[in-house]
């Protein structure tokens, strides 16, 4: 019996430390994909694979801020499209729009559709997942407003935005995510912003008590995640050069992965952006294997959604109640 | 003081009675409005008897689902279970396989599929919210794997007769199924044992349990029988469409969720009728058809169906704030 709470106890801890689970997944994922594929291991690859997570690494920054309140943003995916297909659109050659402008215009975009989200759910109080699954559907068709102009990206600093290699080894989009990462953890740990968000999401009940203003800050939560939005839907537009309707669409799905599998809690109130980085690099990695090794396309959605329930389990299993009574 | 609180308590049965029935009016001016509008092809048998056919599945897994959701859980796997025995139930025709065989299969593979999600949510205790999102996405990826996202014809008596056949050469057979399905679901949630522990659980799963009633059973049979319902969803899918394809049921579960809340389901469960999910269905399915009618493009009725469903749970969120703060 003594033997059997203490096996329980030490698998707990090895589910309670994310950071160097992780490390030792990639480590035997980097193993296995080396040797079943020749080209893996090569750093032309793992210039595309670093260079290809940009979009989900700039998105899973706010997701982040968000799930660490004790929220949820489902409608990332769509709002990046939404703020990439304008943005492309007032680029297009007959429109004059100077091109800070068309930054500002993207921004501003996605900062009210988080700061939309973030009205609806504190001050009607509704679930943030049916929210913000109900602004997914939304926001995706709002993007088709513009579906028959198909506009192409001739902007050469727009091309370059995510497209430049820092000695042409280093994605310049790394850089990006690595500079948010570091602001982010920064606000995070010593502005009282973060240290409310902390408390938010451990528990919201007792941070109102305590007087923290937790509509305020939850809606700014959800405007930061906004925010990234608009960034990754010019990165979108700059690494694929045209704008269409329907970019970005299932992304949530990737980075909800990501930030499960990085160690933020599902019901708020902890997590680091390390383990986030980290799960960015590990998700990339399997899909760009599963390319490699010629898994079959439809094959990979299967993969996809079998981690996020795998992912999602085990932080069930991490956090759940000593007693599962219910 | 006792009898301003009875008379309290008889105004808050009207109010919730009253619910329902706000509903069925509601659907009755729709009807005859979208009827005017629209007028030659609205109300005529081309357009009704197909609408039934369509609404005839959407209500059968929303009877049950809203079982699942009053009980305080929510399915989200609905729509890919739907693809995925759409997929499943033509390749199988396809290899030969008797029609009565193939919907048993089907049946049952849709119970394997809410298994899983019951397992989820009262094993390991996943948020089912979550746990259901990334199954969907499972469901459907395995759709498309075996079909390799083509669509596969379903021809078969038996299939064709689930969608498509009549009773006694009037009463289309889907809404037979139909009524059937929200009849049983009523006796189970209105008048027997097991409905009213589903209603406890909701309201207060730990006082549930400790007053004797096994939660984690009750919630996985649930979850069972949401999986075999949306099995048969794509069975009749399939049929009326005449094709198994894994895109079937996609979106669907924005539907059957905004439909049900509009039916008086609370999100957090302990509350819920299963008239008004069947008034929610009907609202929600002569809109769509109505705005199909009017020739609206699809995306802009995703963008109608996304705001329906936070329009919808907020009117319910501020009517109980408002109630809250009259007491």
């Amino acid at each position: 019996m003594e033997k059997a709470v203490k096996k329980y106890s030490a698998f707990m801890n090895f589910l309670r430390t994310p950071i160097l689970t992780l490390i030792g997944i990639y480590a035997v994922m980097l193993l296995l994909f080396s040797l079943s594929s020749e080209n893996f291991l090569t750093i032309q690859n793992f210039k595309g694979i670093f260079n290809n997570f940009a979009v989900f690494g700039i998105l899973s920054a706010g997701v982040t801020v968000v799930m660490i309140g004790g929220g949820f943003d489902l409608s990332i995916g769509s709002t990046a499209g939404l703020a990439g297909i304008v943005s492309a659109v007032l680029l297009m050659k007959n429109i004059t729009v100077p091109t800070p402008w068309v930054f500002i215009i993207a921004i501003v975009i996605g900062c009210t559709v988080g700061f939309i989200n973030g009205l609806i759910i504190t001050k009607v109080g509704i679930n943030p997942i049916i929210t913000t699954l109900g602004m997914l559907a939304v926001i995706r068709g709002v993007c088709y407003f513009w579906a028959d102009l198909n506009p192409r990206v001739y902007n050469v600093f727009v091309q370059n935005l995510g497209r430049i290699y820092i000695g042409n080894v280093f994605p310049i989009t790394t850089a990006y995510i690595i500079v948010a990462f570091v602001i982010l953890t920064l606000i995070l740990k010593f502005t009282r912003f973060g240290r409310d968000l902390f408390t938010i999401g451990g528990n919201e009940s007792l941070a109102r008590l305590a007087g923290i203003h937790v509509d305020r800050i939850k809606i700014i939560s959800y405007i930061i995640s906004g925010f990234f939005c608009s960034i990754a839907g010019l990165l979108l537009i700059s690494q694929l050069g045209s704008g269409r309707p329907e970019y970005g669409t299932g992304a949530e799905l990737e980075v909800i992965t990501i930030v499960v599998l990085g160690g933020v809690v599902v019901l708020g109130g902890r997590g680091n952006f390390l383990g986030v980085f980290i799960a960015l690099v590990i998700i990339q990695t399997i899909s760009n294997g599963m390319v490699l090794i010629d898994t079959p396309v439809f094959l990979r959605m299967v993969v996809k959604g079998a981690l996020l329930v795998l992912v999602i389990a085990i932080d069930a299993l991490r956090n759940r109640r000593r007693l599962q009574l219910y | 003081m006792a009898d301003i609180k009875a008379v309290e308590v008889s105004q808050k049965k009207n109010i919730r009675l009253n619910n329902t029935a706000v509903l069925f009016i509601i659907l009755v001016v729709m009807f005859s409005v979208f009827s005017y509008v629209g007028r030659p092809f609205f109300f005529s048998k081309l357009n009704l008897i197909p609408m039934l056919n369509n609404l005839s599945f959407i209500g059968i897994v929303a009877a049950v689902l809203t079982m699942v959701m009053v009980s305080g859980e929510i399915d989200f796997s609905i729509g890919g279970n739907i693809g995925l025995t759409a997929c499943l139930t033509a390749l199988l025709l396809s290899r030969g396989l008797p029609g009565w065989l193939v919907v048993i299969i089907a049946l049952a593979g849709g119970l394997a599929m809410g298994a899983f999600n019951g397992m989820l949510v009262t094993v390991v205790g996943v948020n089912s919210i979550l746990a259901t999102i990334g199954t969907m996405f499972i469901w459907r990826g395995i759709g498309y794997t075996l079909t390799n996202g083509e669509s596969i014809l379903a021809m078969n008596p038996v299939i064709d007769y689930i969608g498509r056949g009549f009773v006694f050469k009037v009463i289309p057979f889907p809404i037979v199924l139909l009524v059937v399905v929200f009849v049983i679901t009523y006796v189970i949630m209105n008048l027997s044992k097991w409905g009213r522990s589903i209603y406890a659980i909701g309201a207060n799963p730990l006082a549930s349990y400790l007053s004797g009633i096994n939660v984690k059973k009750i919630k996985f049979i649930n979850f069972l029988l949401c999986g075999m319902t949306a099995a048969l969803g794509g069975l009749i899918l399939t049929s009326l469409s005449a094709v198994g394809m894994p895109q079937h049921g996609q979106g669907l579960e924005l539907v059957i969720i905004s439909a049900i809340i509009l039916g008086g389901t609370m999100l957090g469960g302990g509350r819920g009728q299963i008239l008004g999910t069947l008034a929610g269905v009907l609202i929600l399915s002569v809109l769509y058809n109505f705005l199909t009618i009017m020739n609206i493009y699809y995306f802009y009725i995703q963008m109608v169906q996304g705001s329906v469903l936070i329009l919808v749970v907020s009117a319910y969120e501020i009517r109980l704030a408002m109630a809250k703060r009259r007491i």
